[in-house]
């Protein structure tokens, strides 16, 4: 073809990739291959392009359209890119354009793959960034549902109890009949509290009220697996206080989770906790198949806060799911313990241990900035 | 303003900078130039470094070019980023000058 003629993109693609090849043999200096690299990218027409490899050993590349054997490069350009897959995403959307620009143009001739010291420290860089809190100020979704999950636990659990409470007065004939009937705003109390101390950004007191609640719960109930013989109701209110415990103290805190819930989000949760709690088993599991999905589908935070509050919701399901714990006599009744509690409770131990090694690293990482670099 | 002394990579990337902006693999073969070959980078070693150094505000993008389809993003030295490597210089001469003078090199001239 004619050296007038325009060189296309391709072209120029295949020009410089060419001059890279002929750099990693050796062939050019960095200075020249740089040089040469600008002429190509500049380059208006078929005689420009000839003329930045017109001292180099190769078949002319620009007559062989298509033609090109698949080089060393290219396998290894691919070995190069697997290994930045161990990045995060928003590290590799700022920097895995220019590191493999390095990684290739710092690779000898005819390599096929990436060395194993390289391979080590590309994989160690990238478990040591994913390590770091993120600089952009925003937390993994995770702490931020337990922080959203510290402020609405209790309003639920308030709610919850508010329902449970409102139709046992119904059921309780003349209950009324001696004035508004304080005793069962006794139940109240607690969950009020909490949810109290939640809304004021009080962690450390939520945290607190948490646990003397739990500790109480389990005092008056008794050991907590024989009351789950008479029903799931205080096995949940336990998990849930577990939870609560967990969210306050190993998140940002409720003064994160209000920061991140709208009055939209308040007024959704509580439609949805009363749609829940007031409703019978067909219409129940359908309304809760809608907020699953909404949820899912949201956010990821959403998708965490479903995950954690399948924890107190668990024994619900396993009377639909497992068996009927009302009916069992005492040994199979370990069993329907182990059922209830073991599986949420292990969620709950590894949220434990994820949420303290993330605070011990942050703590230790010192705070440098809040801005992230240039998005690549 | 005390400050953590820098480590031996991330004092020679500033050094390099200190010339001027200077791409990734230009980083790279200058901080082994300057350490005689002692030190040398490793891409992801670099990349680290030169995001955390980003996010200090002591090294910035110069400018981004493409060359070959490949990215080829210049860093350039802050002037924060000058003052910090100018403080360190400060640091590491005057433990250089006690340790050379205690050790006799220098004739005992402070």
């Amino acid at each position: 073809m004619d050296d007038r003629y325009r060189a296309s993109d391709a072209d120029r693609d295949r020009a410089a990739a060419l001059l890279r090849d002929h750099f990693a043999a050796g062939r050019l200096t960095p200075a020249e291959l740089d040089e040469r690299l600008t002429a190509t990218l500049n380059a208006q027409t078929l005689g420009e392009l000839r003329r930045a490899l017109a001292d180099l050993p190769a078949p002319d590349p620009v007559l062989q359209h298509g033609q090109r054997v698949p080089l060393p490069a290219v396998a290894l350009e691919r070995g190069y890119r697997r290994l930045l897959v161990f990045y995060p995403a928003w590290y590799r959307r700022a920097h895995e354009e220019e590191m493999l620009a390095v990684l290739m143009t710092a690779a000898p001739a005819g390599k096929q793959r990436p060395r194993i010291a390289e391979a080590a420290d590309l994989i160690w860089s990238a478990l040591r960034i994913r390590c770091q809190p993120r600089r952009d100020g925003a937390g993994p979704a995770w702490r931020d549902a337990l922080a959203v999950l510290s402020v609405i636990l209790p309003v639920i659990l308030l709610l919850i109890y508010t329902v449970h409470e409102a139709q046992a007065l119904q059921s309780v004939p003349g209950a009324f009949s001696y004035g508004f009937p304080l005793w069962a705003l006794q139940g109240l109390t607690a969950p009020l509290a909490m949810a109290a101390l939640a809304l004021l950004r009080l962690q450390r007191a939520a945290a607190l009220a948490a646990v003397a609640l739990l500790t109480w719960l389990v005092y008056v109930t008794g050991w907590p697996g024989w009351s789950l013989l008479y029903g799931t109701a205080d096995a949940y209110i336990l998990l849930a206080l577990g939870l609560q415990i967990v969210a306050v103290a190993a998140s940002p805190g409720p003064r994160r989770g209000l920061q991140i819930l709208t009055w939209k989000h308040g007024a959704l949760i509580a439609i949805c906790t009363l749609a829940v709690s007031t409703t019978a088993y067909p219409v129940t599991l359908i309304v809760l198949t809608v907020i699953c999905a909404a949820m899912a589908l949201a956010s990821p935070v959403g998708r965490w806060l479903l995950l954690l509050l399948a924890i107190p919701a668990w024994p619900f399901f396993i009377p639909v799911f497992l068996m009927t714990p009302w009916d069992v006599d005492l040994p199979s009744g370990l069993g329907v313990i182990g059922q209830a509690y073991l599986p949420p409770a292990a969620l709950l131990v590894v949220f434990v241990i994820a949420a303290r090694r993330r605070s011990l690293r942050s703590r230790t990482h010192h705070e440098a900035g809040r801005d992230q670099p240039e998005r690549g | 303003m005390t400050e953590v002394s820098l480590r031996e990579p991330t004092f020679l990337i500033l050094t390099a900078l200190a010339v001027g902006p200077q791409h990734g693999y230009g980083i790279m073969t200058d901080v082994s130039q300057i350490s005689g070959g002692r030190v040398r980078l490793r891409a992801g070693t670099l990349y680290a470094a030169l995001n955390r150094l980003a996010a200090e505000r002591l090294v910035e993008v110069d400018r981004e070019e493409i060359v070959a389809a490949r990215l080829r993003r210049y860093y350039r030295l802050t002037p924060r980023g000058a003052q910090r490597l100018e403080a360190e210089v400060d640091r590491m001469r005057s433990n250089t000058a006690v340790a050379a003078r205690r050790l006799g090199l220098l004739g005992g001239t402070p």
